[in-house]
């Protein structure tokens, strides 16, 4: 018998009510009773605390103007955030070597740019030296003493450009750390495992407070009294080593969801530990850890803040000293919290964006 | 330890894979029990069995993905003991392909191919490229070289793993279970290829349930059960002529749809 020719039906578009921005709205604002009585409620709230805001944020704050006294309006004082913003972003730096900070902010977001830039053959080769070599040239930089450059000492060094730095150049040194301790974890050596445990544990589980505590404080009474380790270093190093707990057991999560056939595979070609580690295993745990791993990196970039404790003079600490100087006085505390906080959303929801961009560029699952 | 090496003639009865008194556990579980097997070079073997008869297990000791705990194997003359070196040569020359593929995600299908002649072989980049362009065309996909392998279909991922193990160039290839997780009308683009290679001599030992590939291709088809080698004979006595009950009962179950 003749077999009948299968034909497939043409594809049709989907009905117009399930697409759109009108689809969106009655989906998202006003698809129940309880929705709607939602919507209602937040957007009066926004129309009846939105105007009061924006007036004293915008329209009615005092922009222009040196001191106190041209905060004359009833808004927000933001002349004392442009009074004091070389400190706030500097600290004490002297003025004239201020060009040191900003080449080395640069530098950092220049290697940023181009791990995203270059072709994926040239970024392994390129962009992690560039990384791994980022902090020490800016530490150079920024020190002078070494390279000919009138020196600077850490005590000048503060505001923002510090919480930027010293949070990215812990990051840039726990990466590899925490990957050494994550492979040290599942390590079959008791030796390598012992101390990767230990490391992780003890990092993980101690407050950073109390760290820089021991690290300011304590630290240097185990030292020879000749021998002085500078704060600032001795800053990095626990901020290294607390964020490298926490990337540690961010990557053992990342490694815990590979494919035991992925390993299997790699073994089956023939691939040494390293090759099948650093080929296969480390790129696909980083795509599975990025959002824990970009968690972390904020965690880390808040937490530069508390290096007021110890007063290190970051960016919280001179908004601080800022507001207890006899010359501002007149209670401006919320501009200057407000501003450190909007300052440090913008720096995170920046991250977050890379983050999101980063993913995508790692996901090759579903790319055409 | 060094590598072993005797000098034998590289004949057609050369025995490429001798199992001694193989015997592993997983804990107090006896997987494998007093396996005994010698594969001749460019022999071509079937092992099927139930799940759970550790026919998967005994193809995975051949390359140390599993360990025994007690016995020998020889592959290609190199005693497999505990030293990296030997494990190392063992698996340069022997290529497995996965029930589940396992091809690494995050690479190109030719990124995937060339991998292990660049880097476990020191081969140039542009002379993997060739190799793994020639095992592609082979298993008919080139035009799929750049893609991702989540884009490709079943069959053509497994067709890509067969090449990517044809790239290290291996005596011997093992297939465990390769064509069980694919739908039904890819499972034949797979046997095909598979087909092909034991053709042209490869020698392959192929753990599966597709009974008319063990008909067409097998020179030895054996039979496991419970941890043991059951029955062991050519194709065409194991299937007509059974000797033992329990591959009958399991000729019977397989053979009734």
């Amino acid at each position: 018998m003749q077999a009948r020719e299968f034909k497939a039906l043409p594809d049709q578009p989907a009905p117009l009510s399930t697409t759109g921005p009108i689809a969106w709205v009655k989906d998202n604002l006003f698809s129940s009773v309880f929705n709607i009585a939602v919507t209602v409620i937040i957007t009066s709230a926004l129309i009846s605390i939105l105007p009061g805001v924006l007036d004293w944020l915008i329209f009615s704050a005092n922009w222009s103007g040196t001191s106190q006294a041209d905060c004359v309006k009833d808004g927000a004082c933001w002349v004392f955030i442009q009074a004091w913003s070389q400190q706030i972003f500097y600290g004490s730096y002297p003025d004239g070597e201020i060009w040191r900070v900003n080449l080395s902010l640069m530098l950092l977001a220049g290697v940023i740019a181009l791990s995203f830039t270059l072709p994926a053959r040239l970024r392994n080769k390129i962009a992690v030296p560039a990384y791994l070599l980022l902090p020490f040239v800016c530490l150079l930089f920024l020190d002078g003493s070494n390279i000919g450059l009138t020196p600077v000492s850490t005590d000048l060094w503060g505001g923002f450009s510090l919480n930027v730095l010293i949070a990215a150049a812990s990051i840039i040194i726990a990466f590899p750390f925490g990957f050494l301790w994550a492979l040290g974890r599942q390590s079959d050596m008791p030796f390598a495992r012992s101390v990767s445990v230990t490391c992780i544990e003890f990092f993980r589980g101690t407050p950073i407070l109390a760290l820089f505590f021991m690290g300011s404080v304590m630290l240097p009474l185990f030292f020879p009294s000749d021998v002085t380790v500078d704060k600032l270093l001795r800053v990095w190093i626990i901020l290294v080593l607390f964020m490298s707990s926490y990337m540690a057991e961010v990557f053992r999560s990342g490694f815990q969801a590979i494919p035991q056939g992925q390993y299997e595979a790699a073994n089956s070609i023939g691939l040494g530990y390293w090759q099948k580690t650093l080929l296969i295993i480390f790129p696909q745990v980083i795509k599975i850890a990025m959002p824990n791993i970009l968690a972390t990196f904020v965690m880390v970039f808040k937490n530069t803040v508390f290096l007021l404790v110890i007063a290190v003079p970051e960016m919280l600490q001179v908004i601080m000293s800022a507001l207890s100087n006899s010359n501002w006085l007149g209670g401006h505390a919320v501009e200057g919290y407000l501003f450190v906080g909007f300052i440090f959303w913008i720096c995170c929801f920046s991250m977050s964006l890379l983050a999101t961009s980063i993913e995508k560029k790692l996901d090759t699952s579903h790319q055409n | 330890m060094s590598v072993d090496k005797q000098s034998i003639e590289c004949t057609n009865d050369k025995e490429i894979i001798v199992i001694k008194d193989m015997n592993k556990w997983y804990g107090n579980f006896h997987v494998l029990k007093d396996i005994n097997l010698t594969v001749k070079k460019g022999e071509r073997i079937v092992v099927c069995g139930p799940s759970g008869s550790g026919k998967s297990t005994m193809i995975r000791c051949i390359n140390r993905l599993e360990e025994f705990q007690r016995g020998s194997l020889v592959v290609n003359d190199v005693e497999m003991i505990e030293d990296v070196k030997n494990i190392e040569a063992i698996r340069r020359e022997v290529g497995m392909v996965f029930q589940h593929f396992n091809l690494f995600p995050h690479l190109t299908i030719l990124e995937n191919l060339t991998l292990g002649p660049i880097w476990v072989q020191k081969r140039p980049k542009e002379e993997a490229e060739a190799i793994a362009m020639k095992y592609l065309e082979r298993v008919q996909i080139p035009d799929q070289a750049l893609k991702y392998p989540g884009q490709l279909s079943g069959g053509q991922q497994q067709r890509v793993a067969i090449a990517r193990s044809l790239c290290m160039s291996p005596q011997i290839m093992l297939f465990d279970e390769p064509t069980s997780a694919l739908d039904p009308e890819m499972i034949k683009e797979v046997l095909d290829v598979m087909v092909e290679l034991a053709d042209e001599g490869m020698t392959m030992i192929c753990v599966t349930h597709e009974m008319g590939f063990a008909k067409k291709v097998a020179d030895r088809v054996i039979f496991m059960d419970a941890g043991e080698i059951v029955e062991e004979n050519e194709p065409n006595e194991f299937f007509n002529n059974p000797q033992m009950d329990r591959t009958q009962l399991f000729l019977s179950q397989i053979l009734e749809h």
